[in-house]
C-alpha cells in the first residue's frame, strides 16, 4: 500500500473544492461595505444640523460664527486687546490645573479689558469617560452665559471639579455651581429651565467640532492671536508678558 | 505534512506569528470599535490628517483591524491579510514617531482612549517597539505565508 502515491495524484488533479477568487472577493467586498458602514455610521453621530440653521437658541456672548466661543467680558474689553481664545472640558484635569495657576490672572486681565478672553468649553471627554458631564457641564455655564455669569460659573465648576477624573458632577452639584456664581432669584428660575431642558446642546455640539476643525485636538489649549501659547504659560507673569507682547 | 504527524518548525513559526498579530489586532479593534467619536478624537490628536479625514480614519479602523485580525487567526489569504496588518503597523509606527517628534504629549489610542495626555505619561519608545514587533510578523507571513492549522491549507491545500 502507498498512500503517499494517491495523495500526490489527488492533489494533481484539479479540485472541486472551494474556488479562492471567489471566496477572496466575498471577503474583499464584505471587509469595504463593513469599513465604509463604519464611516457612515460614525459620521451620522454629528453631522447634524447646525444651532443656526435648527433655530436652537445660541448664548448670550458667542463671537465667531456657528460653534464660537464665548466673548467673556464683552463690555470692558479695550478695542486694542489681543483676542485669548482658551479651549477647556469641564473634565478634563489639566484644565483643571490650569484654572488653579493662571485663572485668576486670566479674569483680572479680561475683567481690565487687556484681553477679550473667548471661552470655547469642549466635551469630548464624555466619550472618554463614558459619562455625559461635560456636554452637561458646558450646557450649564452657556446658560449661565444668558444670566451674565459665564466666567463665575466657569470658576465655580472647575473649583468644584472632582479629584477623581471620570467622577463626573451632579445636577445638584451644577445647582450648586449656579449658587456660587451668584445667579439668584427668577435668573435661577430661568437658568434651570436652560439646564433641564439642555437648550444649549446643540450650541455645545457645535463647539466641538469648530474646536476640531480649528486644529484644537487637547485641552487646554490657550490661543493668544491665533497662536498656540499652551506650552509657554507656567506662571501668571508668563501670562502677564505674553499679553503685553501681544498687545500693539 | 500529515495532519497527525510532526508539523515543521517554520510553519509553527508562521502559526504563532499570525496569532500573535491577528490577536493584537482584533483585540485593538474591539477595544475601540463600540467608542467610534473616541477613535476618530485618537486620531485627530496627531494632528497629520486634516478633521475630516482624520474622523474616516478613526471610524474605519476599528472594523479594519478586527476583520484582518480574523483572517490572520483563522489563517485564511495570510500572505495579503498580514501585508494589510503589516502596512497597518508601519502606519502607527510613522504616526507615533510624528506625534513624538512634534513634541506632542499622546496616548497612542491603540487600544481605546487617546488624546493628549501628560508628557510624562507618553510611552513613545515601548509604543514604537510593539509595533516594529508586530510589524516583523507580518513581515515573516507575506514572505512565508504557509502556516500550520490555517484555513489556507484546509480549503486551498
Amino acid at each position: 500500500m502507498r498512500p503517499d502515491a494517491s495523495k500526490k495524484i489527488a492533489k494533481a488533479t484539479p479540485k472541486s473544492g472551494p474556488n479562492p477568487v471567489i471566496i477572496g472577493a466575498i471577503i474583499a467586498a464584505v471587509v469595504v461595505v463593513a469599513v465604509v458602514v463604519a464611516i457612515v455610521i460614525g459620521n451620522g453621530g454629528k453631522s447634524g444640523s447646525s444651532s443656526a440653521a435648527s433655530g436652537n437658541p445660541v448664548p448670550v456672548g458667542v463671537v465667531g460664527g456657528t460653534g464660537g466661543g464665548i466673548l467673556a467680558s464683552p463690555t470692558t474689553a479695550k478695542p486694542n486687546a489681543p483676542t485669548m481664545d482658551l479651549y477647556e472640558d469641564f473634565q478634563c484635569p489639566l484644565c483643571g490645573e490650569l484654572e488653579k495657576a493662571l485663572g485668576p490672572q486670566v479674569r483680572a486681565l479680561s475683567d481690565a479689558g487687556q484681553i477679550k478672553l473667548v471661552v470655547h468649553m469642549m466635551s469630548f471627554l464624555d466619550s472618554n469617560l463614558g459619562n455625559d458631564s461635560s456636554t452637561r457641564a458646558a450646557n450649564a455655564a452657556a446658560c449661565a452665559a444668558d444670566a451674565g455669569k459665564f466666567l463665575q460659573y466657569h470658576a465655580a465648576v472647575f473649583a468644584g471639579q472632582p479629584a477623581k477624573e471620570g467622577a463626573g458632577y451632579t445636577d445638584a452639584q451644577l445647582t450648586q455651581f449656579a449658587q456660587t456664581a451668584g445667579i439668584t432669584g427668577p435668573a435661577l428660575t430661568t437658568w434651570q429651565k436652560c439646564t433641564t431642558t439642555a437648550q444649549h446642546a446643540q450650541y455645545v455640539t457645535d463647539v466641538e467640532t469648530a474646536a476640531g476643525k480649528a486644529g484644537v485636538t487637547g485641552t487646554p489649549t490657550v490661543k493668544l492671536n491665533g497662536t498656540d501659547i499652551s506650552k509657554t504659560l507656567t506662571t501668571p507673569a508668563a501670562l502677564v508678558a505674553a499679553v503685553k507682547g501681544a498687545t500693539p | 505534512m500529515g495532519r497527525w504527524g510532526a508539523v515543521r518548525l517554520p510553519d509553527l513559526i508562521g502559526l504563532l506569528a499570525r496569532l500573535i498579530l491577528g490577536v493584537v489586532l482584533i483585540w485593538a479593534g474591539a477595544a475601540k470599535v463600540t467608542h467610534p467619536a473616541v477613535s476618530a478624537q485618537a486620531v485627530r490628536a496627531y494632528q497629520l490628517l486634516n478633521y475630516d479625514v482624520a474622523g474616516y480614519v478613526g471610524y474605519a479602523l476599528p472594523v479594519l483591524e478586527i476583520l484582518v485580525g480574523l483572517l490572520l487567526v483563522t489563517g485564511l489569504f495570510t500572505r495579503v491579510s498580514a501585508a494589510v496588518g503589516g502596512l497597518l503597523m508601519l502606519a502607527f509606527v510613522f504616526g507615533i514617531s510624528w506625534a513624538w517628534a512634534h513634541g506632542y504629549a499622546l496616548d497612542c489610542g491603540c487600544f481605546g482612549g487617546g488624546g493628549t495626555i501628560a508628557a510624562s505619561q507618553t510611552h513613545y519608545p515601548w509604543e514604537i517597539l510593539r509595533d516594529a514587533g508586530l510589524a516583523a510578523c507580518a513581515a515573516w507571513l507575506v514572505v512565508r505565508p504557509r502556516t500550520a492549522y490555517s484555513l489556507d491549507h484546509r480549503l486551498f491545500g
